[in-house]
This record gives structure tokens, C-alpha cells and sequence, in this order.
């Protein structure tokens, strides 16, 4: 037997649905992929309900530098995106910058207690450095950062160009960690750690980076005009103004090679070519950048090896010359073989090289180093052969980025926790299963296609000049278009229990997506990984035997309604009209917005993400409580699916039964879509509101009659 | 499947009229299935009659609303028994042999019907149901093709079509194919034309005794097996 008692007077299953607080999500890919295994999900539908300063929140919750990432994330998370298999992947980093813009990220005040005595010292104020101190503070130890350079930051301060990574964001982050009690020394170099330990420090996290370049290992290397491309960028971000002259080459295919080549023609540089090995598939750097620097006029010669430099006049003859892929090797990239006699020269005032960088450890660290110079850890207590000293970040890795170093800080945080705790490290333990597997060709068939929106980008000319950010912000009409293409993966339906569904397959014919489908004992299976989180089976199903998986989505509508009804009791206003509104794009932030709850006195409003998830129920609800009006308004042609208005007419005509049945007018509920503008809809909205205020005269005049 | 509909609120409300403590009792099976007394359907139900209620001042019932997995067995029906001694009328939303069940489960308790059960049949599509059988006791499908012209003819005959039938539909409507023309139609393609040509003489529906019982228990006694 399965029951619902209804204990209040309005019938929500309120035991129900405490019961049913579990969260059965799946973790999805973007979230399974990321460093900081960041909520992506969750913020990308707050921004879609324009609930900006809820999704900086949930963004804050997971990464320590949220404005820093949201300029700088390689985003993993969109090349994992499922939205690939459709058209194209949520652009989320853009979306992040968004939120973090928009919701006030600047003036999140960060304060920290301090509850600990041992003191950590971090040497290096990178990216890992910085979200190490950012959470031992919050921890409530007090931590001391060693920089070098005169200026924090690491290779976000000296590697990453002002273009991409503006110096105020980078400087708001750094202030924070100030005002939380984080003791920072520049122009520090630590040469020994014996010293901090002398100095009281009880444990070390070392995290110096890795700004040492690969040398190419070719003849006339040392020559002058030959500049190693990480010294180039630190002395340009740290204020210098090399002067390379007018030609210039780069050699190298990865992101430190595209920043060299850009900041070289931001130095005035006329002609700027850079030599990489292999083809453009091969390339590590970020495929925006790449595409970003032609676009700015950058030659990239692919195929392209330089052998020997010869210097000449003042000037660089470099000899370069060209390959073919070959076998894949131990990386998976096909390897470039020399072709024999393509060898041709180029001059160039100065040639930068950016193959690739490695640590450049102190001898006096005493800790062991392993393969490409970098330092040798436990990879789970991040541990190094010395006691109390940690490391972490690309002096551990080699070269990566900003946000598995930020990975790389916190996890270096709570293992110093446990190591000063005296405590066995805590693995954290994912309890959600991580979503897997494709979406089906059926599926993906069933889903609207709606293109990837970019974020604008300063014109060529116009950021060449000097060092502006290149990309700007979203507008917010764009942000929550963008961020609605989110397919909600791992979300979705799934069946309370076989026991309950009384295989009525009425889940199966209705899914907009084909998604419920029957396995061979005869059982209904809605598999996690195609369903789309749409709710219309939900609302559908006779036997009530299907939820979603979340379960603020599952009680939403009625936790709303709730809501109202404390509100109402509170209020002078009876609530007139009851309007069920779509929340995302239109009514969340357009021209609907202004019948948020109250502000036009008598009418509330339920916000529901899709109104396919708005139950026949819900609408008679709304009367019980004592609308003389109910409406549902979805976002018509902007929605997700193109069967959303069919459904919720099927409800509304069905409470218009029920209506007529009880004796009130079948007119009092009635569904909006909206067309291509939605200056008509308010309007259609603003003559219901008036026949219902007929309708309510009628019936109270009748009333006054009677008795 | 056994189809029903859902009775009109106000028939169900001049039911109720007389009981304060109601529990809307729904069932799990066929009801769901056919959207008539699901636990979708019973607190759709449940919220109607509270808003007429409400709106209409009369009346001061309070509802409980129960679906259990099927009405037609006494076991599922025990599962709510301790629930069921507190109110003064089960309003089910099972079909008649649910409602019957619970009346002889419940000696002492008002049983009121939810639903009118209607007939038993197929989905044509979601939230479409077409009638096919009525459970005559007689089955003639395998001579008129897997086609009962019992149910699917509006006369109910054995050897049509009768002089009614206009294109391929009833006279009775329109809408309606005549079952003997599908007969016709479906022996033509199987190639088992011949039986038409059978004859079947009137059933005498007199002589089949109700209520029906059916047994599958083999005697004790073993005479049957002689």
C-alpha cells in the first residue's frame, strides 16, 4: 500500500515530501571533469532564472577565485559539455564572468577567525599558493605567503597577459586574502626551509611554480636576441618594456606561446610568426586564443622546427625546418619527423622560445625531484620525503593551469589541516554517481537546436593597441538565453519505485524526447542519462510513481504555493490571481517581471521552472486558496521543447471542467504563451485580469442577492 | 484492462452529502492506467470537491485520500483497514468490483462508487481507450479472426454484416467501422475466407447462469479426474 495523507487544508503531501529530501542526481560531466569539481549545473540554471547573486553564491561555495577563473579557466567543463553531441557546449566560463560580474562578486567581504596556533608557511603566491592560504585562513591557521617577485600572484601575475587577466580582478583577489589575516612578504626568496621551520612555521606548502623554459637544445641558442618566452612575459607583466624590434618570432604551440606572440605585437612589434612542430590539431593552446591571434595577425607556420640560429647584422637568421606527422607517441600526439632538405631561413630581430617551462628548485629544499624537475609527492597526502612539507601546483605537475592549481591548493589545505591535526587524511567521498554515456541519436533528434551564444570580443584593431581585456561581458538577456541551452544532465525523472507504477506506459508515449522506454522483464526504465529534467511525465504520470531527481526541483512549485499562502496571511491582499510564471528568460528578467509577487497589488506569482512541471492540481490549488483567477504563462516560443503548450492546455482544460463541474466559470484559468514579441501577452494578461474583476463583481453581487 | 470514467463531482458530491469523515480511496491497476482513480486522480478529486466546498459554503467533510494496488483483493484492502475505521464513508475510485470488494470486506461501512465503470478494452493512444471485450464467456474469435463483433458491432451479431453497414461503417455512426466488413476483411488476408460460410445458430444468453464462478482448484475428492 502506498498513502499520501493530507493533514493541511490545502493539500500538499507535506510528510511526502520531507520524506523524499534525497538527492538522487547524477554529478554531470562538466562537474565530473573540473579540477574544483565546481556545481556547473546548478549556477548555469540560476543564471537561466536570472538568480544572479544565488549562482555567484553556489560559484563562491566552490572556487576560492571565482573572478579569476572567470577570465582565465581552460573550461575542461565545455569540452565535456553534452550540449556537444547537439550543437555546441554551454559557453560556462563565459557565464561564470557573467555571475561573477553581475552578482557583486567585488564586494564579497572574506573574514576568517583565527582558531589554530601552528603557523603554515606557503612558498609561492600562484594560483595554488593563494587558494592554499585562501582556505588554511578559513580554517584558522595562520599563514605567511613567501613571494619572490615584488608583486603576488604567481604566473597569474608574471605569466598570464593584462589582455587576459586584468590586474584589478587579479589585485581584488589578492586584497581579500589581505583582509582574511593572510600575512603576505614580497620580494621574499625562500632559499631554505630548515630556516621557516627555525622560524616556528609547523608545516610548509611549497608551490614555486614552474618558470624555468625548456631550453630547445640548438645551436646558437645563447646568442643575443634569443629570449626565453616565460623571462619575456615576466618582464612585461612586472612593468618592463623590452624592445624586440620589428620582427619577431615565437617558437612553441602552447598557451605561453600564444601570450608571447600577442604581447609581443602589443609592444608595437610589426610582424609576429610563431613556429610550432606540428599541425594546428595538435596545438595545447586554448583554440579560442589561437584563433583570437590570427585574427590580431599572427602568422602561425605549422610543421615548422627551428634547427639553428645565426646572428648576423644585428639580426637573427634562424633556419628552420619543415616536418610531416609521423607514429603517435607516448602522449598520444603523432610525432613530427623532419622532412630532409625542406630546410629554409627567416630573419628576425629576436627570436622568444616557448616550448614548455619547468620548476627551478633551491638545492636547500632538500626535497626529492623527479621526472622534469618537479617535486616528488604522495599524490594523496601531497606529502614530499620531508616532514611537514607539502607541495603542490605546477612545481608538482609541470605546466598546467590556473584551475587544477587552485585543485592542487585546496586539497594541500585540508591535508595540512590533518596533518596538523594529527589525523589520517579525509578522502573525500563523491556520494553522487558521475553520468556517463552519450546521449542517444533518438534523443538528440528530439532536442531543439539553439546556437551557442559568445560573449563579445573587442575588434582586432581595437585591442591590439595596448593590453585590454580582449572579451567582455554578456549582456543579461544574452547570459540567460545562453545559459537556458543547459541540458540539465543527470537531473531527471526517475521512477519512485516499480512497485507503484502500474506500467500504464502513458510516461513512455508522452516523453518529448523518447526517453521511458520498456526493458525485456517489461519494467518502464527512464535512463538517467537521456532524460532532460522536462517534468511533463511527472505531471502526467496517473500512478504519481515518478519524481525528479533533485529535491528542491521535485517540491518547487508547492514549496512556492507554500509560500504564498504564509505570505497571504501576512498580507492586506487576498491573492487575487494566482499566475504560475516560466522563470527562465522572459518572465525571470523580461518584461513580466514587474508582476512579481505583489508588486501589483493582488497578484502572485509562482515561479516554475518550465510550466510543463505545473500539475492540474496545483492550478485548483491556486483557487482553494482563494484566487478568483489562475494563470500559467510559459515562455512559448522560447522554450526548451515544442510540446510544453500542448500539455499545459491539456491541465488548463481540465480544471476548466472541474470548474464548470463545481460551478464557477470555466474562463477563471486560463494558459499564455507568449509569440515572438511579448508586448501582446502582457496585454492578454492585463484583459484577463479585468474579466476576472468582472467575474468577482458578478459573483459577489449574486452572493449579496441571495442573502 | 477494465476502463472507467470518473463520475461527475456533482453526483459525487450529493453521495458524500450525508458522511463528514470521506477517505477517497484510490486503486493502483486498472484505474490508474485508464486515468480514472489513479493517485494522480484522487488528489485531483480531493482538491475538487474541497474547492467546492469551499466556494459553494456547504458542507464541512474532511477528506483522507488512500491509493492502495488493487481494490479487488481482500489482502490489499487489509493494508487500510485501521485506516478505514475512522471515517464514515469510503468514496472509491476502483470499478465495480472494487467497490464490492470493500463492501464486503467493510460490512459496517458506506461504500459509494467514484467512478462508472464502463467497459473492458485497449488504449488507442495516450488517454484513448476502446472497448474489446465483454467477457460473454463464449469465445468465437478464432472464426471471426481475432475480431469480436460481440463488442465491435453495434448489434452485437454472429453472422453479419447486417444490411446497415455503408463503406465499411456502422449505420449507427459514422465514425464506427462495421466489425463484419474487419472480419471480412481480416479472414480475406489470413486466406480463411471459408468461415464465413459457417453458420452459428443465436446464443441463449438465458442460459448463461450469473454470478459466474471460475475455479482453478482441483477436488479433493478426485471424481473430476474420472
Amino acid at each position: 500500500m502506498y498513502s499520501s495523507t493530507t493533514d493541511n487544508a490545502w493539500g500538499y503531501q507535506t510528510d511526502k515530501v520531507k520524506k523524499s529530501s534525497f538527492d538522487h542526481s547524477l554529478m554531470p560531466p562538466c562537474q565530473a571533469v573540473c579540477p574544483l569539481r565546481m556545481e556547473i549545473r546548478e549556477y548555469v540554471d540560476l543564471v537561466a532564472q536570472g538568480r544572479i547573486m544565488e549562482a555567484l553564491r553556489v560559484i563562491r561555495d566552490g572556487n576560492p577565485f571565482p573572478s579569476i577563473c572567470a577570465y582565465v579557466c581552460t573550461h575542461p567543463c565545455e569540452e565535456a559539455c553534452r550540449r556537444n553531441q547537439v550543437d555546441k557546449p554551454i559557453a560556462i566560463r563565459a557565464l561564470k564572468r557573467f555571475a561573477v560580474e553581475f552578482g557583486g562578486d567585488r564586494m564579497v567581504y572574506a573574514e576568517a577567525d583565527t582558531t589554530h596556533s601552528e603557523k603554515v608557511a606557503i612558498v609561492g603566491s600562484g594560483p595554488a599558493g593563494m587558494a592554499c592560504a585562501y582556505y588554511l585562513r578559513k580554517l584558522g591557521y595562520p599563514v605567511t605567503v613567501f613571494e619572490a617577485h615584488s608583486e603576488v600572484g604567481g604566473m597569474l601575475r608574471v605569466g598570464i597577459p593584462q589582455y587576459r587577466l586584468p590586474r584589478e580582478v587579479l589585485n581584488t583577489e589578492v586584497q581579500r586574502l589581505a583582509q582574511m589575516g593572510v600575512e603576505i612578504r614580497t620580494n621574499t626568496r625562500v632559499v631554505s626551509l630548515d630556516l621557516l621551520f627555525d622560524m616556528g612555521y609547523k608545516a610548509v606548502f611549497i608551490t614555486i611554480g614552474a618558470h624555468q623554459s625548456i631550453r630547445m637544445g640548438i645551436e646558437g641558442e645563447d646568442s643575443p636576441g634569443v629570449i626565453d618566452g616565460a623571462t619575456f612575459l615576466r618582464e612585461v607583466n612586472l612593468g618592463l618594456k623590452p624592445s624586440l624590434g620589428e620582427r619577431v618570432a615565437v617558437v612553441g604551440g602552447g598557451n605561453v606561446a600564444i601570450d608571447a606572440a600577442r604581447t609581443a605585437l602589443r609592444l608595437g612589434v610589426r610582424k609576429v610568426s610563431i613556429f610550432y612542430r606540428r599541425s594546428r590539431a595538435e596545438m595545447p593552446a586554448d583554440p579560442s586564443e589561437i584563433e583570437q591571434a590570427l585574427e590580431e595577425g599572427i602568422n602561425i607556420l605549422f610543421l615548422v622546427a627551428p634547427i639553428r640560429v645565426k646572428r648576423r647584422n644585428a639580426r637573427l637568421s634562424v633556419t628552420c625546418i619543415k616536418m610531416e606527422l609521423g607514429e603517435p607517441d607516448a602522449s598520444g600526439r603523432r610525432q613530427p619527423v623532419p622532412i630532409k632538405g625542406s630546410e629554409f631561413n627567416r630573419q628576425v630581430d629576436a627570436l622568444l622560445t616557448a616550448i614548455g617551462q619547468a620548476p627551478q628548485m633551491p638545492s636547500d629544499f632538500k626535497v626529492r625531484i623527479g621526472r622534469g624537475s618537479t617535486i616528488q609527492v604522495d599524490p594523496v597526502t601531497l606529502t614530499t620525503n620531508r616532514v611537514g612539507v607539502f607541495a603542490g601546483g605546477d612545481a608538482v605537475t609541470g605546466p598546467a593551469t590556473v584551475t587544477q592549481a587552485l585543485g592542487a591548493g585546496r586539497l594541500a589545505a585540508s591535508r595540512i589541516d590533518d596533518y596538523l591535526r594529527h589525523r589520517y587524511p579525509r578522502v573525500e567521498k563523491e556520494t553522487r554517481e558521475v553520468l556517463v554515456g552519450d546521449l542517444l541519436p533518438e534523443t538528440i533528434e528530439m532536442i531543439r537546436k539553439i546556437g551557442r551564444l559568445e560573449p563579445p570580443i573587442l575588434s582586432p584593431e581595437a585591442r591590439t593597441g595596448d593590453f585590454k581585456a580582449v572579451e567582455l561581458v554578456y549582456d543579461w538577456t544574452t547570459a540567460v538565453n545562453e545559459s537556458r541551452r543547459c541540458l540539465r544532465c543527470g537531473m531527471g525523472a526517475e521512477i519512485t519505485s516499480q512497485d507503484k507504477c502500474a506500467t500504464c506506459l502513458t510516461c513512455l508515449r508522452i516523453c518529448p524526447y523518447n526517453v521511458p522506454h520498456l526493458d525485456a522483464s517489461g519494467a518502464i526504465q527512464i535512463p538517467s542519462d537521456q532524460c532532460l529534467a522536462c517534468g511533463i511525465c511527472i505531471a502526467e504520470c496517473p500512478a504519481k510513481a515518478i519524481i525528479l531527481r533533485k529535491p528542491y526541483d521535485r517540491r518547487q512549485i508547492t514549496e512556492e504555493l507554500h509560500h504564498i499562502l504564509k505570505s497571504a496571511a501576512e498580507s492586506k491582499f487576498k491573492p487575487f490571481i494566482v499566475g504560475f510564471c516560466c522563470q527562465y528568460g522572459l518572465f525571470g528578467t523580461g518584461t513580466l517581471s514587474g508582476l512579481w509577487r505583489e508588486s501589483v497589488a493582488g497578484i502572485w506569482i509562482v515561479p516554475v521552472l518550465c510550466v510543463a512541471r505545473v500539475e492540474a492540481d496545483h492550478l485548483l490549488s491556486a483557487f482553494e486558496m482563494g484566487a478568483e483567477g489562475v494563470f500559467i504563462a510559459g515562455c512559448g516560443e522560447q522554450c526548451a521543447r515544442e510540446n510544453t503548450a500542448y500539455w499545459v492546455n491539456q491541465r488548463v482544460g481540465k480544471v476548466r471542467k472541474a470548474l464548470m463541474q463545481i460551478g464557477l466559470q470555466p474562463e477563471r484559468v486560463r494558459a499564455f504563451t507568449s509569440g515572438a514579441t511579448d508586448v501582446e501577452i502582457s496585454k492578454e494578461l492585463d484583459t484577463f485580469i479585468e474579466q476576472i474583476g468582472g467575474l468577482y463583481l458578478t459573483s459577489t453581487i449574486m452572493q449579496e442577492v441571495k442573502s | 484492462m477494465i476502463v472507467a470514467e470518473q463520475k461527475h463531482l456533482e453526483e459525487i458530491r450529493r453521495m458524500i452529502a450525508p458522511y463528514d469523515k470521506v477517505v477517497i480511496l484510490g486503486c493502483g491497476t486498472c484505474m490508474t492506467v485508464c486515468d480514472a482513480g489513479g493517485e494522480r486522480e484522487v488528489s485531483f478529486l480531493h482538491s475538487a470537491l474541497r474547492l467546492a466546498q469551499a466556494k459553494s459554503g456547504d458542507g464541512t467533510h474532511s477528506f483522507l485520500e488512500y491509493t492502495v494496488k488493487r481494490q479487488c483483493d481482500p489482502e490489499f484492502i487489509d493494508l487500510i483497514a485501521d485506516k478505514v475505521s475512522e471515517v464514515d464513508a469510503i468514496l472509491s475510485l476502483g470499478c465495480g468490483i472494487g467497490v464490492q470488494a470493500l463492501a464486503e470486506r467493510f460490512p459496517d461501512m458506506t461504500v459509494l462508487p467514484g467512478v462508472n465503470t464502463s467497459f473492458m478494452g485497449m488504449a488507442k493512444e495516450s488517454g484513448v481507450w476502446d472497448e474489446r471485450c465483454a467477457a460473454c464467456g463464449d469465445c468465437r474469435l478464432e472464426a471471426t479472426a481475432g475480431i469480436c463483433p460481440i463488442t465491435r458491432c453495434t448489434k452485437g451479431i454472429l453472422n453479419g454484416p447486417c444490411a446497415g453497414t455503408k463503406n465499411g461503417k456502422c449505420e449507427a455512426s459514422k465514425d464506427m467501422d462495421c466489425a463484419w466488413i474487419l472480419i471480412y476483411k481480416r479472414l480475406e488476408r489470413l486466406q480463411q475466407l471459408e468461415k464465413m460460410r459457417r453458420y452459428y445458430p443465436p446464443r441463449n444468453f438465458r442460459a448463461i447462469p450469473r454470478p459466474k464462478r471460475i475455479t482453478s482448484k482441483i477436488s479433493s475428492t478426485g471424481e473430476e479426474n474420472g
